[in-house]
């Protein structure tokens, strides 16, 4: 078999950029993105100073989290090893860009899908070495075939004289490192400083920790942009499916109360409201698609490794079976109801609670991995269960009123404690920065704001008020729309968080 | 993966399938032509190989050329990147002539007939009148030895001008006072020790075969020594970095020469059989005994004072370090391989004092022409015949050879706006050529008044691919093709061997190969996008123009051997040209080809051999029957400047030599050598030439306290020397602004400078900072950075393109200005960034950046070495805060105070006349040599 790697020399690499142009030319990769690129750092002080070149790409991982996450089998393994893909098939969902732990994907806007290096192999298949392997004044690139124990390249790696970039991934990356400096390979140890780069802009899309940052003991230099991908469409679709899932799972649970005659409270109002938020959580998902038009490949190409595909199908699970509790509720057949509780709750849950497993395909997003996320997802559901209830009371009657406020606040202190949990339990260093970027960071004011203050303390102080003197249905209501609201401004600053982290 | 290649075969060129990149892995089939070509953005002269694709007739792709010898099939950023410059949407694409006041940036489109018969007839009127010197040819990159120098001689004008002044002069000095040869061409592939004052790693000449030696014998276990005040990436890569304070260079070698004398770790039997030390001893010890053990003494006391403890106080640089370097350097004799091309060569007066030192070191360790040390340029480039040309002319132009420089390496071209406007004489026609002096030199306000002025400059001819700050002033703008439209033949001293390569217009050789009529009557022109013309073809026909009845004597050098009464076609031209290579034609015909055949199926021929110890060769006695054997041991041929008789009389009969004095061999222990084409056929460690015409002090290798030396600064204050000029791996001067992919990795340049300094002169993280010159000032950025030394602030030179209309090209790098003046008084301010705005390449709408750097040359007086003529590059500066007022890229200039800057540097010249009332040394070498009594003053 053969089992493609890249051994990158730092020892022989001059900083020159031209595997960056010749791949440029190669693949004609437009302005703003990158396939391989020349990270420089500095370190030291005059005069023991220091500059050191690393050169950036596509790990063709032998475990690729890419390949796994990616929903349409768009990256795929090729038979000589490398992570390939295929445009043809990728409908941009970006799912591989947080999977990837490497910052080496990028959407091509002129196509609008995901590209990478793929080891030019459509050289390969002519025998033709990488453009960048080519072009190389200094042979600082080399092609090597792992599989190969004859292979001086595989000889020199095998007496461990190599490093490779974030190997607690796990990911087994075949790009291996002779001769670097830990700190380039290692984007927590490196940072820009407040006056920029060498010799190229530095904007907000340049992945860097803060110069002030612990652990931070070099300066970079020179690094290319990487622009975050998921933003305000997936932290909406997490609060959308929040409450549909939520609307359900509170009529389940009317039903076995025994509340399954109540026909306009369980039996049609919550499948119209998680009919109305399945929808919007389906027009978020397609429309944060860089190629929309192609949603459908998620069916016809799906990968049923990626969670993307699994959620697919429960989403459309969850919506036949509110169709059937709809269709139920119409003609008020409360046996139909009874026998749809159980399963609609568990479809209920596994709409909240599938985007853990997702998250955790998202190999590049350490504070995406934490085994909380799945409870709190299922706690933020009961939530905007309960918020959909607060907010019904308002113009209809609802059972169990006061059992929907317990319920809420049950839900925000579930959620409290878990999101406290996460950000005071130590993790990875990754966790670490994008913890501190979600509490002390950019994020902080609309985390602390927005999802501690609006999603958890307002609507617990307003509930609590609620139970204690009969204050009528509004500030319930508010305390829903409140922890609704809240609960936005939380799943956005976890979202972003999540991948502010520079993984280059 | 063994069974890789780098390349599809030679022979598949023709027909070679590829898989479309963006179509796999759907298999899609394109058929290519593989055409040879040579890279035209530095003058490395590499290899390229373009992909003409079968099907669109359009170049895809451009990939390095595995045949070429010098850089073995792999390029640098800038190779690859010549794809961008073909297909940039901005290029000037038909002949233009002013239409409004110049640099009003109005034009209209002209045919080039009108063009030519414009230009011809105003030459040919010049010459006619006798006002030969009011033409001239000022060229940047030249592209080719040869071609232009000799249209020029043809038509009786001495008005070569080059960029050489703003380059190189320095060095060449340096080294041309050792070996006669004026460049150094090192085998760092073979050596033990690399000592590069230069950063060879990522610029300079000969950045991509250099850096693939030094980095391979570097892996081979080298020793890499660079020596730079700012971190360069060659700095970085080196196993020691020397930041020694600019312009002390020169100290620091002769601290490791007096170290190499003292530790006896030098090369005594190379020195005695190979320098002038006879000379040495009697000029500079008259008292010694004239033996050779007389010369480690003598010169150990003429160094004493370069001791390690005094460098390290002079230089900056720790004494035991410099010890240690002298002993490595002791360690490998005949393999230190040394480099000095720009750096503190180019930055500081006597600057040429660098290579002349560096080189000491190439002597003392023996390590001249030897198998991993340096030799002369003139022995690894190989110089193809050009056809026959016009005998050398009488004419000498003193605006570019003023009396005051009679050593001035190149043409005294940097001054040439101060000479029109003193007077000195004025220019009919102007061809700017691949040059813009108006960003690239010193003291661009300067020319820009001289060149608005039609009294000064009566018709200037843009010849250029691409638009330029120089070119929106022209009356002319003639687009010229870029590296894949154009014929040139370039050799460069690379390494230990010789090759030539060949750059050809790509879709004209496709045609070619495709089987379309392509003949004598053929021109690239036909080929090219839009109306681009090549240089060759057009200084051909316009040598018609000139002289269109034959009765100037000028169009029969120009007229086609094959088709009388035609102009000579560039094959006609090119084929007899590599007829006359060595080897070349046995190479062809065994391959079944002409010998032009074969240079454009492979772009590029390795000659037989090499050149190690090519002074040791034996010279036949038979030839030098005729010659006399003179005190020295020199052989002198009568009738060449060997024998001069130093009367004025007697100059007509000489023959001079492109290089030496003429002659041919000199006696070492008793045998006819090679030897060097010095005067004394020697390495010259006493350069009688230098003491002659008036700089003895500066006869043997000496330290020259640089215009910028610290201990003459005010530190303490806000003096700091300012490094303007270092070059970075993916631009090229001016040149390399039309490639989007290199202008997206840089298009910055912030003022580096070391935190202690920032501190010290209140400059805040990312602040703005005004740097005040002799004659102005512009404002910058700073950028904290601990890898450059305190004291010194640096800039990189390429960035601060600007334009003053957005029509005419710089979507990727360059800014929107105005320029205002009030008397002698400019202003240069930013009015607009590159954004992202729509055109016919969608790249312009992803242009992500927005800075473009400051144009810094603006305010930089002329400063020439009063020796070499070189620019000293390095500037004294104040360095402050911006001041209230003051924003990014302001340039402030007075341009009566450069007058005056100019007038005190012309004071510090020891002008000609030289020894025998000439004004130049007849054995110097010049791009065109008229007749010997022209050297007569």
């Amino acid at each position: 078999m053969t089992r493609l790697g890249f051994l990158l020399d730092s020892e022989s690499c001059i900083g020159c950029h031209a595997c960056t142009v010749a791949c440029k030319a190669e693949h004609d990769v437009p302005l703003g993105v990158n396939r391989t690129w020349v990270k420089y750092i500095e370190t030291g002080t005059f005069p023991d100073v220091n500059r050191h070149f690393s050169v950036m790409r596509c790990n063709h991982c032998d475990d690729a989290p890419c390949i796994s996450i990616c929903p349409t089998n768009a990256l795929f393994r090729a038979p000589n090893g490398v992570v390939d893909f295929d445009d043809d098939n990728c409908i941009g969902c970006k799912g591989c860009m947080n999977a990837c732990p490497y910052d080496a994907i990028y959407i091509n806007p002129a196509t609008n899908t995901a590209n990478k290096c793929n080891f030019c192999n459509h050289r390969i298949e002519q025998s033709l070495e990488p453009s960048c392997v080519v072009v190389c004044p200094t042979h600082a690139i080399k092609v090597v075939d792992l599989d190969d124990p004859a292979d001086e390249v595989t000889k020199f790696i095998a007496r461990g004289e190599t490093a490779v970039r974030a190997p607690e991934q796990q990911t087994q990356p075949k790009v291996h490192y002779r001769g670097a400096h830990e700190a380039p390979l290692d984007p927590l140890r490196t940072a820009i400083a407040d006056d920029g780069m060498i010799w190229a802009d530095a904007t907000a899309s340049h992945p860097t920790a803060e110069p002030g940052d612990g652990g931070v003991e070099a300066r970079t230099t020179y690094t290319t942009a990487h622009h975050m991908t998921w933003k305000a469409k997936v932290s909406s679709y997490l609060v959308t499916k929040a409450v549909a899932a939520g609307a359900m799972l509170m009529a389940a649970l009317l039903v076995l109360l025994g509340h399954g005659g109540e026909q306009a409270a369980v039996g049609v109002a919550p499948p119209v409201v998680a009919g109305v938020f399945l929808a919007l959580t389906g027009v978020l998902l397609v429309g944060d698609l860089k190629r929309p038009e192609r949603f459908y490949y998620l069916i016809t190409r799906g990968n049923r490794r990626s969670w993307l595909v699994k959620g697919a199908w429960v989403l459309g699970a969850f919506a036949a079976v509110c169709a059937a509790w709809f269709l139920s509720g119409v003609v008020d057949s409360v046996g139909a109801l009874q026998v749809l509780a159980a399963p609609t709750a568990l479809l209920a849950a596994a709409t909240a609670g599938y985007t853990a497993f997702l998250f955790a395909q998202c190999e590049g997003r350490d504070l995406w991995q934490t085994r909380l996320l799945l409870p709190t997802l299922l706690a933020q559901a009961a939530v905007a269960g309960a918020s959909v209830y607060t907010v019904a009371d308002l113009v209809m009657g609802i059972p169990e009123s006061e059992a929907v406020q317990w319920v809420l606040l049950a839900g925000v202190l579930a959620t409290g404690v878990l999101v406290a949990a996460e950000v005071v339990s130590e993790g990875s260093a990754h966790v670490e920065a994008a913890v501190a970027a979600m509490t002390r960071g950019r994020y902080a004011r609309q985390f602390w704001a927005g999802g501690v203050g609006l999603g958890l303390a307002v609507p617990a102080v307003l509930v609590v008020i609620s139970l204690a003197a009969d204050t009528g249905p509004w500030p319930t209501a508010a305390a829903g729309i409140s922890a609704v609201v809240g609960m936005w401004f939380y799943e956005d600053s976890f979202v972003r968080a999540g991948q502010s982290v520079p993984l280059s | 993966m063994t069974d890789l290649h780098r390349y599809p075969p030679h022979e598949t060129w023709h027909d070679v399938v590829s898989l479309d990149a963006k179509a796999w892995p759907r298999r899609e089939e394109h058929h290519h032509t593989l055409v040879p070509t040579t890279c035209f953005n530095c003058e490395a002269a590499c290899g390229l190989v373009c992909h003409v694709n079968h099907a669109t007739g359009r170049i895809d792709r451009i990939e390095g050329n595995p045949l070429h010898p010098a850089s073995r099939g792999r390029n640098c950023a800038k190779g690859p990147a010549t794809l961008n410059q073909i297909d940039d949407h901005e290029r000037i694409l038909y002949p233009l002539r002013r239409a409004g006041e110049r640099g009003s940036g109005q034009w209209e489109r002209v045919s080039w007939d009108e063009a030519l018969d414009d230009i011809g007839s105003r030459i040919g009127a010049a010459i006619a009148e006798g006002r030969h010197d009011e033409v001239m040819y000022h060229v940047g990159r030249p592209g080719e030895d040869g071609f232009a120098e000799r249209v020029l001689q043809c038509w009786g004008v001495d008005g070569h001008n080059s960029h050489t002044n703003v380059c190189s002069s320095n060095a060449r000095v340096g080294y041309q006072s050792w070996m006669g040869h004026d460049r150094p061409s090192s085998d760092f592939a073979n050596a033990e020790v690399i000592f590069l004052i230069s950063s060879h790693l990522e610029a300079g000449h000969y950045f991509n075969p250099h850096a693939q030696r030094i980095i391979e014998a570097q892996g081979n276990g080298a020793t890499v020594i660079c020596v730079d005040p700012r971190l360069s990436n060659t700095g970085s890569k080196a196993d020691y970095w020397l930041p020694a304070w600019p312009g002390t260079e020169p100290f620091l070698l002769l601290a490791i020469a007096r170290l190499l004398l003292l530790n006896g770790t030098w090369e005594r039997d190379f020195v005695r059989r190979w320098t002038n030390w006879e000379v040495y001893l009697r000029e500079r010890h008259p008292h010694r005994p004239i033996e050779f053990d007389s010369v480690g003494p003598a010169l150990l006391d003429d160094y004493a004072a370069y001791t390690p403890e005094e460098a390290e106080r002079v230089c900056g640089v720790p004494a035991a370090q410099i010890v240690e370097i002298a002993r490595i350097i002791g360690a490998h004799p005949t393999k230190f391989a040394s480099h000095n091309w720009r750096a503190a060569g180019a930055g500081n007066m006597g600057g040429w004092q660098t290579a002349r030192c560096l080189f000491f070191l190439n002597v003392l360790t023996g390590s001249v022409g030897t198998v991993g040390g340096t030799t002369g340029n003139g022995w690894n480039k190989y110089k193809a015949p050009h056809p026959p040309g016009a005998s050398p002319f009488e004419q000498w132009n003193e605006m570019s050879w003023p009396q005051e420089y009679p050593l001035a390496h190149h043409e005294m071209s940097i001054l040439l706006p101060h000479f029109l406007a003193e007077g000195r004489g004025r220019l009919d026609v102007y061809f700017s050529r691949v040059y813009n002096p108006v960003w690239t030199n010193p003291d661009g306000f300067s020319w820009l008044e001289a060149l608005k002025d039609p009294d000064k400059v009566g018709c200037h001819v843009a010849l250029t691919p691409t638009w330029s700050e120089t070119a929106v002033f022209a009356d002319y703008v003639l687009p010229m093709g870029v590296g894949a439209e154009r014929h040139d033949v370039a050799s460069f001293e690379t390494h230990a061997g010789r090759w030539i390569g060949f750059r050809q217009p790509v879709l004209r050789r496709y045609a070619e190969i495709r089987g379309d009529d392509v003949h004598g009557e053929s021109r690239t022109h036909e080929f090219n996008p839009g109306e681009v013309w090549e240089e060759n073809e057009f200084w051909i026909e316009l040598s018609w123009r000139i002289d269109p009845d034959g009765d100037k004597g000028i169009r029969r050098w120009f007229e086609s051997p094959s088709r009388p009464g035609t102009p000579m076609s560039v094959d006609e031209y090119y084929g007899a040209m590599f007829a006359a290579v060595p080897g070349l034609a046995d190479d062809a015909e065994a391959a079944d080809q002409t010998p032009l055949e074969f240079m454009r199926d492979r772009g590029a021929y390795a000659l037989d051999g090499d050149m190690y110890l090519p002074y040791e060769r034996d010279i036949d006695p038979a030839v030098l029957v005729d010659c006399n054997l003179d005190d020295a041991g020199v052989y002198r041929r009568s009738g060449t400047p060997g024998t001069w008789s130093g009367a004025p009389e007697d100059l007509a009969g000489l023959e001079l030599a492109g290089l030496g004095d003429g002659s041919p061999a000199v006696q070492v222990d008793g045998t006819p050598k090679e030897g060097f084409p010095t005067p004394s056929r020697k390495l010259e460690l006493y350069s009688q030439t230098l003491a002659d015409w008036g700089w003895p002090e500066y006869a043997t290798p000496t330290w020259i306290q640089s215009h910028v030396h610290w201990e003459n600064l005010d530190l303490a204050g806000d003096e700091r020397i300012l490094l303007p000029t270092f070059r970075i791996p993916t631009l090229i001067h001016t040149r390399s602004a039309n490639s989007k992919w290199l202008s997206e990795i840089s298009h910055r340049h912030p003022l580096w400078i070391h935190p202690s300094d920032a501190e010290a002169l209140g400059i805040e993280v990312n602040g703005l900072v005004r740097i005040t010159t002799r004659i102005g000032h512009f404002v910058i950025g700073a950028w904290r950075t601990e890898g450059i030394r305190p004291g010194v602030v640096a800039a990189s030179h390429h960035m601060g393109r600007w334009r003053l209309d957005a029509e005419n090209g710089g979507s990727w790098a360059g800014g929107d200005v105005d320029i205002t003046n009030d008397g002698t008084k400019w202003r240069l301010s930013r009015r607009g960034r590159p954004e992202s705005h729509a055109s016919a390449d969608d790249d312009t709408e992803r242009i992500w950046w927005s800075d473009t750097g400051v144009h810094q040359n603006l305010t930089f007086c002329v400063q020439p070495d009063p020796v070499s003529g070189m620019q000293c590059w390095h500037q004294r500066v104040r360095v402050a805060p911006a001041q209230p007022g003051d924003s990014y890229g302001d340039v402030v200039v007075d341009t009566a105070e450069a007058r005056k800057a100019y007038q005190e540097w012309l004071a510090k010249t020891r002008p000609a006349p030289g020894p025998g009332g000439l004004r130049r040394p007849l054995w110097y070498s010049r791009p065109l040599k008229p007749t010997p009594g022209a050297y007569a003053l």
